[in-house]
């Protein structure tokens, strides 16, 4: 199905009811592996057309989203919704396009999504081989097209190979992931080094609890991937707006972390497979710093919330809420053996999950390990240590980062959703817990 | 809506591809939501997600595909996808898949709408919620809400689910939920509430929430926790839990590892596992507590009658007067354990496999008044509301931090206090009821699992409950 024309289509209804709109349109063909206990236990094919429409009206705004290959009787009814409106306080108006397109195709990853037959990548990466595994394997083609009433005409094509491993060896488990717009067989092996490494080490060594309290921490790539994602969710405007930011009170300028500590959001990085030329409303994308040595640079907008809240469109919509593409935390100086040597006495957190906020505006919240927690003292892995939680604030942990390491990984899982370049991170005073 | 003859052919197709056991559905999820920021309207959504799901056994192997289109020549590309993925599949499988024998329908049925969501105008939804807007008391003493965000949805989801060896159930279930969140200041110190209404059926249920109520309640919430409220008590001592975080509690750490799936592991690299896997005692709590999961309560979030492998729905035991008793099981796990499925298959969407999910999980209510439990705690704190709350991922390991709590001396309640931390086990919270309330509550939710993520609509419920001596701090 030709999507160009499907877009056109539904931007010739639309533009008889609302004097602005955009019509996006994401065509998906999808190749899912999943494993567990070293076999596998489901392979998942999907192939989807989402038919995503914005439209204005007199300031009112209708946001709609269709699952569907004939989107025109749907589309009938956006006259009626529109006129029960009312113009919307968020309203701003479509800005003239100047997107400029990016598209990044590995023709491996289009040929086995193509094909719906992973049989031999599956067998190939052998994922089974290290025992008692668990995760996923992915393979993903995207066509994207965007057409709208402010000049926009655009479209794109990206691949996406990512994956996670969880590697359990005794009572103990590694786990790491990779992500990709190519098809890179050794990231997903070197994953499963990663993940077997640190199961492997943890079945050695003696468990041992922690008392609660304060500890400097190293925190792995899957961990710190996590926490910086909550950040630069924080740094939308729409997290801002909707009081769920603990940079509600700060602007550009501010100090909200150590120095060492710069996030970048990467749309232009066609290697990270959030990468895109254009944003919803057809404005182009810029790589930039939204943390940088320590220093917040970038609220991130699109034109409704630099309107409310001061400032130009960064080109991040969402045609509500902004948000990230591609997420990189700049490489530190530090290897891996010189985090350790500077982490002494402290705890290394492989990697967490369930990450909640008590408090959304003053950033404190918990999360939970799971896999390998290691015990160092003086440099030197001495123990494990159960299930354990971060329950500290985000403002604090931020602030207390002590080194970066050199050593990147592109991380992508349950817990980090925007793909992530990022490496170790090192930081002090770090409040850990556990049940009592 | 679809051609059910389609369904039939789908079926024929993966059979004749190689699929021992086929599954076609149609899934249809239409949904309006209204967002509004501080009084105002933001913006309307509408959402409609329609398509068909086919799962394949085939050759050991279990595939899923999905298709948009319900155009023939497409949807027949899906099946064959499906029969394709289950090979791929079954190519680094040991133990073959087995969809077990179970009590299957044939049947239709759909939630009344006393009040049909679709005679109420949009119109009058919008100005509703700004009426319950309106009559928002805001500010008080210095202290302020800085933002209050409302998020209705209404939504239908129709399905249709055929197999192969005979089910065939059609349903159609109408939902209405609100979201909101507060943000509130006083002085220099914030804090939110963040919580979620919702219920099968028409209109009704909105009208049922109550909602100016409900939300100036948990505004006074925030005034008490950012005026009033003092530093949270630490050491061992009793503690009352409110309904709304029993629901949660035994949501987390009875429904999630009461998943058979977990049990056996398919879970383990996302949402994990289950101490269910290793822990060989028979009793986890006291003879207090009996937790089930029901999805055929009606109004509730979770309601169906049949699951999405066609298996007839009714109410499982989980925690039996505190022994651990019946798993939450779909065709595929009640085969590895021998026993009939219990009807816990659930998708997302068409875009979702069925896999195994609680419905409505709730503690059954005991014979104590609110007064009862509390005459009885010489030193204590009363958990009344909460906000952050995790649990690792084998469901044993939790914490709760309430967000309106209140300090107990003997048998009265007495000054607010706030963040208060119950960080505890499943073992030694269910070990330490010692006394259950007789006012049973329900609490709307959306449970997250699989890969793709799949967030369902369920209840979580409970009553007043007391423990005995754990730690706080």
């Amino acid at each position: 199905m030709d999507i160009h024309s499907l877009a056109e289509q539904a931007a010739k209804i639309v533009s008889k009811y609302a004097g602005e709109y955009i019509v996006k349109i994401t065509r998906t063909d999808d190749l899912m592996a999943k494993y567990a206990r070293g076999e596998s236990t489901v392979t998942q094919s999907w192939s989807t057309i989402d038919v995503e429409v914005y439209a204005a009206k007199n300031q009112r705004i209708l946001v709609t989203s269709y699952s569907t290959t004939t989107p025109e009787r749907a589309l009938e009814e956006l006259p009626r919704l529109i006129e029960a409106l009312q113009p919307s306080p968020l309203y701003a108006p479509l800005p003239q396009a100047n997107g400029e397109p990016l598209s990044f195709v590995d023709e491996k990853v289009r040929e086995v999504v193509l094909s719906g037959d992973a049989r031999k990548q599956v067998e190939e990466l052998a994922l089974e081989e290290a025992g008692d595994v668990a995760g996923k394997v992915e393979f993903a083609l995207k066509k994207v097209v965007l057409v709208g009433s402010n000049g926009a005409d655009y479209s794109y094509e990206a691949t996406h190979f990512n994956g996670y491993v969880r590697v359990f060896q005794e009572k103990s488990s590694g786990q790491w992931s990779w992500t990709s717009s190519s098809y890179e067989p050794s990231l997903a092996r070197k994953a499963l080094e990663q993940a077997v490494e640190l199961a492997s080490l943890c079945s050695r060594l003696p468990k041992k609890s922690i008392e609660p309290g304060r500890y400097r921490v190293l925190l792995s790539p899957m961990v710190a991937g996590n926490l910086v994602e909550h950040l630069a969710m924080a740094a939308s405007a729409g997290s801002i707006i909707f009081g769920f930011s603990f940079l509600q009170a700060r602007k550009p300028g501010d100090k909200v972390a150590s120095e060492e500590l710069t996030v970048l959001d990467k749309p232009r990085d066609t290697s990270l497979p959030g990468f895109t030329g254009f944003d919803d409303e057809g404005i182009a994308t810029k790589d930039k710093p939204i943390v940088e040595k320590g220093v917040l640079k970038t609220i991130l907008h699109n034109t409704k919330t630099a309107r409310v809240l001061g400032g130009e469109t960064t080109g991040n919509a969402g045609w509500i809420t902004p948000h990230p593409y591609n997420i990189e935390v700049q490489p530190g100086d530090h290897t891996l053996d010189e985090l350790i040597e500077a982490l002494g006495t402290g705890v290394y957190i492989t990697n967490n999950w369930y990450t909640r906020f008590q408090n959304y505006l003053e950033g404190r919240f918990s999360t939970v390990s799971r896999d390998a927690v290691i015990l160092y003292e003086n440099k030197k892995p001495v123990a494990c240590t159960e299930r354990i939680r971060i329950a500290d604030s985000m403002p604090n942990l931020f602030s207390s980062i002590e080194a970066i390491g050199r050593e990147t990984w592109q991380i992508e899982w349950w817990e980090v959703t925007v793909p992530t370049r990022i490496p170790h991170i090192l930081v002090k005073d770090v409040g850990l817990s556990r049940p009592t | 809506m679809i051609d059910e003859s389609l369904l039939n052919r789908l079926i024929e197709e993966m059979s004749s591809k190689g699929a021992e056991y086929a599954e076609a559905r149609y899934h249809s999820i239409v949904r309006t939501s209204i967002i509004v920021l501080n009084g105002m309207v933001i913006g309307v959504g509408k959402e409609v997600k329609e398509g068909i799901a086919l799962r394949a056994v085939a050759e050991g192997g279990l595939g899923f595909a999905s298709s948009t289109s319900l155009n023939t020549e497409d949807a027949l590309a899906a099946a064959r996808r499906a029969v394709m993925a289950a090979k791929t599949s079954a190519k680094i499988r040991r133990n073959p898949v087995r969809m077990g024998s179970a009590r299957l329908g044939r049947a239709k049925y759909s939630v009344v709408e006393r009040e049909p969501l679709d005679d109420v105008s949009l119109d009058d939804k919008v100005k509703s919620l700004i009426e319950e807007y309106k009559a928002l008391q805001l500010e008080k003493n210095g202290f302020k809400v800085s933002s209050l965000t409302l998020h209705y949805a209404e939504s239908m989801e129709t399905k249709v689910v055929v197999t192969s060896d005979g089910a065939h159930v059609e349903s159609r279930v109408p939902r209405v939920v609100v979201f909101y969140n507060i943000a509130a200041s006083n002085g220099g110190k914030q804090a939110n509430r963040f919580f979620e209404l919702g219920g099968s059926g028409g209109y009704e249920v909105y009208r049922g929430f109550n909602l100016a109520k409900q939300i100036q309640d948990d505004i006074e919430s925030l005034y008490i926790a950012l005026t009033r409220a003092g530093s949270p008590p630490k050491g061992w001592m009793d503690v009352i839990v409110s309904p709304e975080l029993v629901g949660l509690i035994v949501h987390e750490s009875a429904g999630h590892p009461s998943e058979a799936d977990r049990v056996l592991g398919r879970e383990a690299a996302q949402a994990g596992m289950s101490f269910r896997s290793y822990y060989k005692e028979e009793r986890i709590g006291s003879e207090h507590v009996t937790v089930v999961d029901d999805p055929t309560i009606p109004g509730s979030l979770g309601f169906y009658l049949y699951d999405d492998e066609g298996v007839a729905a009714r109410e499982r035991v989980l925690y039996d007067h505190g022994r651990l008793a019946e798993l939450l099981h779909n065709r595929e796990t009640a085969s590895v354990y021998g026993v009939e499925s219990n009807a816990a298959a659930r998708a997302m969407d068409y875009e979702s496999e069925p896999i195994i999910r609680m419905a409505n999980t709730y503690m059954k209510p005991g014979d104590y008044s609110f007064e009862e439990l509390v005459e009885d705690v010489k030193h204590g704190v009363y958990i009344k509301k909460y906000m952050e709350w995790n649990i690792d991922d084998v469901r044993w390991g939790q914490r709760y931090v309430g967000l309106e709590a209140y300090i107990i001396e003997n048998g009265e309640l007495k000054q607010p206090v706030t963040n208060v931390v119950l960080e505890t086990t499943t073992k030694n919270f269910y070990s330490s009821i010692d006394a259950v309330g007789k006012d049973l509550k329900f609490y709307a939710g959306i449970c997250g699992k699989g890969e793709p993520a799949q967030g369902v609509p369920v209840w979580m419920g409970g009553p007043h409950v007391r423990l005995r001596n754990v730690y706080i701090g």
